[in-house]
């Protein structure tokens, strides 16, 4: 037992010296708590940086469950791009758990992503859990909307150029050809949202009030009475009364919501579920940030036509 | 006449007031004009306002912000040499001795938080517990919760600080106050107090203070967010009811490897009068940890720990506890809540005791030495809990059932225990639990007090639980 141990932690150690040095200058590693910010932090970082994201895609990021493998991706991290607006505050018990000092609150190897952001549905009065899973600093839902993504890729840069300095110019580069590319597609999507301005969609959980701004739509109400608490039979049947009254016949759905539910009302009022891609990844086809987008004005344009 | 008079009078006024009335009509005309001017200059105005903000909006949103965080360290310049800019970042983001010295803020940590708000979290846990047994139990003081049987009482009320002290470190302070004893006054204490220090080099993490220490599985969760209603049998005979709480250093260390491993070893006093007792920290009670972790996506995923506990007891004699423990949780794809959870820890006890020397005779004189001798002690508890539904009412609920059995420390015999339980939690914030345990015991020594007998025990327990306020995520 007592040569045992030595043997064990020599070991442990010799391996993880070697895994720890090999490839560590190569790229540099970033881990974002969810895939949308991966996919931007990609974006901008482009071959320079080897990015991983902590939620799924198809995975309700409100709540993520802290397991010790996201705590390895973060041990290993250079640079960890967080939502800012406690969408992800499971995060940070991954980084407690993950002895990086690299990413810990105040050190520079963090991005808050939100900064510069123009928040929506910031509380103006007191707040509290009656009202269901509120967000104190506003809906955290906007990287949904393109229209954010120069002032996110604008946090990432920063983000990067403090890990890498000497990159910065490749960092801007790739973040300019990428706007460009945002501006062409956000060209056509504005073109083929423009006629249906106006229109009104139900929402199961409050995720789309950015996506909606942008393109001129009305959430009309939303499944969920309350933030992240089922909804009563009461509210239910109030919902499908407004839904048959004001003809609403758009229901926009998250993949981790309830899809029964989602479609009892749809068959209800005869409104169609418009399954949506709430994050890259979250559906096929949404492969990386602008897919996504794209996958969901056309989703959403089709729905309403 | 009078009708003439006045007759003369209206005609008079109204040959009068002809000019006058296109003289307002004029006037009217003029003011209308003006307003027209006046109103086409706010509309221009407005649209000018509208146009300037819609300017800005845009700017704001293609600027490129500098993150939170940026204050500690600027970003360098584009065309700064790299050197220069590497310079500025500190390697590894691990603080130089010069800023550490330096006195600092961590104001830049929460300008999002805006003024008047506080710099730290705070939440409070409320746990009340109701248990219903027999008289006979309670006479012995032998159920679950030991001289609160058959009582509805506040088992932790807990207040939650926590946050950073500065870029480097963070602190928790939890106060907690319960009923301990039957009718006695509520008492408050300190359970926890610790800070952490989050930049040691390495990969390395020391936390030190009053802490509930990371031993074995359950240990280190407090009484509110534990899995069932009650802490293991064997964790309570081996530990004593609040479990390993001790004042010291734990240091861990997470190795740079593929996968997820802990190693952590703790320097304490060894105050916990149940297992060790003699509370200094120049012959210390020493703890050490190992975990491990394997996530298998969509087939769930395992942790799996060893740990160890050795110190010394009151009477200077040394006690050993290994433990080992592994928790399992299937969530298929797509579901917030795991459908299943299993889990189960197994404690192994090596202690030196003091045996004083019988008396074969019956002359009141001890007819053998005193000696030493070991008592090697096991213990386990095992559980599995079955959420079923995803969505809907349903969803709120889940089952439970553990299974315990232990040995007592130091006196012969052992116990069982079988509990099923039901869980029903409208929120994340509020939860009630229902159980049945069913307890038997090999004897009656130290369960018999006041002619009561604790041999065979059944308890209805009740729970209820909420959050108020900030409470960390829970981990696996």
């Amino acid at each position: 037992m007592r040569t045992l141990m030595p043997t064990v932690l020599s070991a442990v150690v010799s391996f993880a010296l070697l895994i720890g040095g090999a490839g560590a200058a190569d790229k540099i590693r970033v881990v974002a708590t969810t895939t949308d910010l991966k996919a931007l932090t990609e974006a901008v970082g482009g071959d320079l940086v080897d990015a991983d994201a902590l939620a799924r895609g198809n995975q309700n990021p409100h709540d993520l469950e802290v397991r010790p493998s996201l705590m390895v991706k973060v041990r290993r991290a250079d640079l960890l791009v967080m939502n800012g607006l406690e969408l992800d505050q499971w995060a940070e018990v991954v980084i407690q758990g993950a002895n990086n000092p690299k990413v810990i609150p105040g050190a520079p190897g963090r991005v808050d992503a939100s900064q510069g952001i123009l928040v929506l549905e910031v509380p103006t009065t007191r707040v509290d859990r009656s009202m269901g899973d509120v967000h104190p600093l506003g809906n955290p839902h906007y990287t949904l909307d393109p229209g954010m993504a120069p002032a996110i890729t604008g946090n990432i840069l920063e983000g990067l150029s403090r890990a890498a300095p000497q990159s910065r110019a490749t960092f801007e580069r790739n973040r300019k050809e990428f706007l460009a590319r945002l501006d062409d597609a956000m060209a056509g999507w504005t073109r083929m949202m423009a006629p249906l301005k106006g229109a009104r969609v139900i929402v199961d959980h409050n995720l789309w009030p950015y996506f909606l701004t942008r393109f001129g739509l009305l959430q009309a109400n939303s499944i969920e009475e309350r933030p992240g608490i089922p909804p009563t039979p009461g509210h239910l049947t109030k919902l499908i009364a407004v839904m048959k009254e004001e003809r609403i016949k758009v229901i926009l759905a998250a993949p981790w919501g309830d899809q029964k539910l989602a479609d009892r009302i749809a068959q209800e009022t005869g409104a169609k579920v418009v399954p949506m891609a709430s994050a890259v990844g979250a559906v096929k086809g949404a492969d990386n940030y602008l897919d996504t987008i794209d996958y969901n004005v056309k989703a959403v344009a089709q729905a309403l036509r | 006449m009078y009708t003439r008079i006045g007759l003369f009078l209206v005609v008079l006024v109204q040959l009068c007031s002809a000019p006058a009335m296109a003289q307002e009509a004029d006037a009217l005309r003029k003011e209308l004009e003006e307003l027209r001017k006046q109103f086409g200059a706010m509309k221009d105005a407005y649209e000018k306002s509208i146009n300037t903000l819609s300017e800005r909006i845009q700017a704001i949103e293609s600027r490129a912000q500098p993150s939170a965080v940026a204050p500690a360290v600027a970003a360098p310049a584009a065309s700064a040499p790299p050197e220069q800019a590497v310079s500025q970042a500190p390697a590894g983001g691990q603080p130089s001795l010069m800023e550490l010295a330096r006195p600092r803020e961590p104001f830049s940590l929460y300008q999002r938080r805006g003024a008047g708000q506080l710099l730290f979290d705070m939440g409070i846990t409320g746990d009340f517990i109701g248990n219903l047994t027999q008289d006979n139990v309670q006479k012995a003081s032998g159920g679950t919760f030991s001289g609160r049987e058959n009582r509805f009482f506040p088992r932790e009320i807990e207040l939650n600080l926590f946050g950073q002290i500065d870029p480097y470190a963070r602190a928790e302070v939890r106060i907690e106050a319960g009923e301990e004893e039957r009718g006695q006054e509520i008492t408050v204490k300190l359970a926890e107090a610790t800070i952490s220090l989050m930049t040691l080099p390495f990969g390395t993490q020391a936390k030190l203070g009053q802490m509930r220490n990371r031993f074995g599985l359950t240990n280190v969760i407090h009484e509110h967010d534990l899995p069932f209603i009650d802490r293991p049998n064997v964790l309570v005979k081996f530990l004593g009811e609040e479990g390993l709480v001790e004042k010291g250093a734990e240091f861990t260390w997470v190795p740079p490897l593929p996968f997820f491993l802990e190693l952590l070893g703790g320097v304490f006093n060894g105050d916990n009068e149940t297992a060790f007792g003699l509370g200094s920290i120049k012959y210390p009670l020493v703890t050490g940890r190992a975990r491990t972790f394997f996530d298998f996506e969509e087939w769930g995923a395992i942790q799996l720990g060893m740990s160890v506990a050795n110190g010394l007891t009151s009477e200077r004699l040394r006690n050993t506890i290994l433990g080992a423990d592994a928790k399992y949780k299937y969530k298929p794809d797509g579901w917030q809540q795991a459908f299943l959870t299993v889990a189960g820890e197994a404690l192994y006890q090596m202690r030196r005791v003091n045996v004083s020397g019988e008396d074969v005779d019956g002359d009141g004189v001890p007819d053998t030495p005193d000696e030493k001798r070991n008592r090697n002690r096991f213990g386990w508890w095992a559980y599995g809990e079955l959420r079923p539904f995803r969505f809907g009412p349903l969803s709120l609920w889940s089952a439970g059932f553990r299974y315990d059995w232990t040995e007592y420390p130091q006196n012969p015999g052992h116990e069982w225990a079988a509990q099923p339980y039901l869980s029903f939690a409208p929120s994340e914030f509020l939860r009630f639990r229902l159980g049945y345990k069913h307890t038997e015991r090999s004897l009656r020594d130290g369960i018999n007090l006041n002619g009561g007998s604790a041999r065979s025990v059944d308890e209805l327990l009740f729970q209820a639980t909420f959050i108020l306020g900030a409470h960390p995520a829970h981990p696996f």
